[in-house]
């Protein structure tokens, strides 16, 4: 395979990428011997399998698999913060999550877009309906958390596959928002010396700095095959959204966790802790990076 | 300013692995989980009855609480006694199975649970184990138990252990005797043989049963309904 034939598709190219960044990585930590962070590397040698696998497969595995991630994820935040004790709200997130999936793979933006305001409608029905008060604004409040980052933002990861232009805008920004992810933490480790937010400690100016000069550097060298028709304000405009908008998912999230009192939204991800800390960055980056191209460069079904 | 503060309430079980999960009780409410168990005991309810011909004598008595205590002679006895019930008592039973035999791994204990509705004992801790039940049993005013007092396949006489910290706790306790699942799927076995006749004998609950007499109890009820096969020792745990 020639490098203009692999340019020219990015699931290939993004695959390529992949399985060389994660060869590099495992060669890097055999040479630096860095502890504990060989437990989240093999945690990434079975999440990212899983996601390309997704993608080679098509479209309607890639949102099947969206949309279980994002219900299971979902079912983290409920039991984090209680909410999983109301199982109706519960239920009417998990179908805004199962329907804005849906019309995400059908291509129906106006009902995508209409859903989380007829789910939040929904939701003010329950405590109608239950004839309580006791608790409800909390459970109300936290349903609708859950309609807007889990159903809503998440289901935006289904909606980039299907641009017009191709896998690079969902490719670009899953992978890069991970990698910013990773960077920070390796940066922070290393050079991290002044916390800039109470809310997460471990975040430290350097690594935040470091990891968005990275990610803008990288996001210019792989724009022509992820979006090569976006002039380079807009490349600039994209690494900025993944670099910045990844860490107000990452904080918003840490909040949760702050207020309710837990490390982890959950076990599942050795290494990481659970599918939410995982997917707290993609939870803003998605839908920021997704209508930032669609409302400038189009590529979307209206 | 007055008003409400918003008050978090974590599931406890949140740093838990999968297996250690399904093995907790209480369980927590998980929507999943119930509805998979919910499927699962009625699939290996109706598989059951398929592959064998089960016969059952006596009915378990329909009170809010009971602790079922069968004789223990094979992997099949708790699907032989979940089949013998109607799903309406079916769904309230709760089989407590040897931690260290289902629950160290999810797969097994992902069975264990969905099939057999069933949550960890812990025999490597009995004593403070059988502390933590003294204190739970007498909170709980709706359920089943299914136990099995002789705490192995391979032992037939019953010992006090949880049954009697049951029968202490004033939980009513019905003798069932099974017959014929020895035949059908013995120890050491890899598979189970189909088609094989199983009987499943409830008893009436036992009057006064307190821990010292409930042994003897429970033998005599086995011996007289139950056809016992003694297991070799030395055969597969």
């Amino acid at each position: 395979m020639g490098t203009e034939e692999l340019a020219s598709d990015p699931l290939r190219f993004y695959t390529v990428a992949t399985v060389v960044t994660v060869v590099v990585a495992s060669g890097l930590l055999a040479l630096l011997k860095l502890p504990g962070a060989w437990i989240p590397l093999r945690t990434w040698f079975v999440i990212l399998p899983i996601a390309l696998g997704a993608m080679w497969l098509g479209q309607g595995a890639w949102t099947v698999l969206v949309a279980i991630v994002s219900i299971l994820a979902f079912k983290e935040f409920a039991r984090v913060t209680g909410l999983y004790r109301q199982p109706l709200f519960v239920f009417l997130v998990y179908g805004a999550v199962v329907a804005e999936n849906v019309f995400a793979f059908v291509g129906r933006y106006d009902v995508f877009m209409a859903i989380p305001t007829w789910a939040v409608l929904a939701l003010a029905l329950v405590p109608i309906v239950l004839r309580r008060t006791e608790g409800m604004l909390q459970w109300f409040a936290l349903s609708i958390v859950g309609v807007v980052f889990y159903a809503y933002f998440l289901a935006h990861l289904s909606y980039l596959y299907a641009s017009s232009l191709g896998l690079g805008y969902l490719l670009f920004v899953l992978l890069m928002t991970q990698l910013n992810d990773a960077l920070q933490f390796i940066y922070g480790k290393a050079f991290g010396r002044h916390r800039w937010t109470p809310i997460s400690p471990n975040k430290t100016i350097e690594g935040s700095l470091l990891a968005g000069a990275t990610i803008i550097l990288l996001t210019f060298l792989q724009a022509p095959i992820a979006f090569p028709s976006v002039p380079p304000l807009g490349v600039l405009a994209a690494g900025l959204i993944v670099t910045i908008g990844g860490q107000v998912g990452d904080l918003t999230m840490a909040n949760v966790k702050r207020n309710a009192g837990v490390k982890d939204f959950g076990t599942i991800l050795p290494g990481h802790g659970g599918l939410t800390d995982r997917l707290n960055s993609l939870m803003v980056t998605a839908p920021a990076f997704a209508h930032f191209m669609g409302y400038l460069f189009g590529g979307f079904p209206t | 300013m007055s008003g409400t503060r918003f008050e978090y309430e974590p599931f406890p079980d949140l740093d838990l692995p999968l297996a250690a999960r399904l093995g907790q009780f209480p369980r927590q409410p998980d929507l999943f989980l119930d509805t998979a168990r919910a499927l699962g005991r009625r699939a290996a309810a109706g598989f059951f009855r398929l592959q064998f011909r089960i016969e059952v004598v006596g009915a378990a008595p329909d009170l809010p609480r009971l602790a079922l205590m069968p004789n223990h002679q094979s992997h099949l006895d708790t699907m032989a006694i979940l089949a013998a019930l109607p799903e309406r008592y079916r769904r309230r039973i709760t089989v407590l199975a040897a931690r260290d035999y289902f629950f160290e791994r999810a797969p097994g204990a992902l069975a264990a649970n969905l099939f057999g509705q069933a949550v960890a004992f812990d025999r490597g801790a009995e004593l403070a184990e059988l502390r933590r039940w003294a204190r739970l049993l007498p909170e709980i005013r709706e359920g089943w138990f299914l136990l099995y007092p002789s705490g192995s396949r391979k032992r037939l006489e019953p010992h006090a252990g949880l049954a009697g910290v049951l029968a202490r706790s004033g939980w009513p306790v019905v003798p069932v005797a099974l017959a014929g699942t020895a035949d059908a799927w013995p120890v050491g076995h890899a598979l189970w043989r189909p088609f094989r006749r199983i009987r499943v004998t409830f008893g009436e609950p036992l009057a006064d049963a307190t821990a010292r007499r409930l042994p003897a109890e429970l033998l005599a009820f086995w011996e007289a309904h139950g056809r016992l096969d003694r297991i070799a020792e030395g055969d597969a745990p």
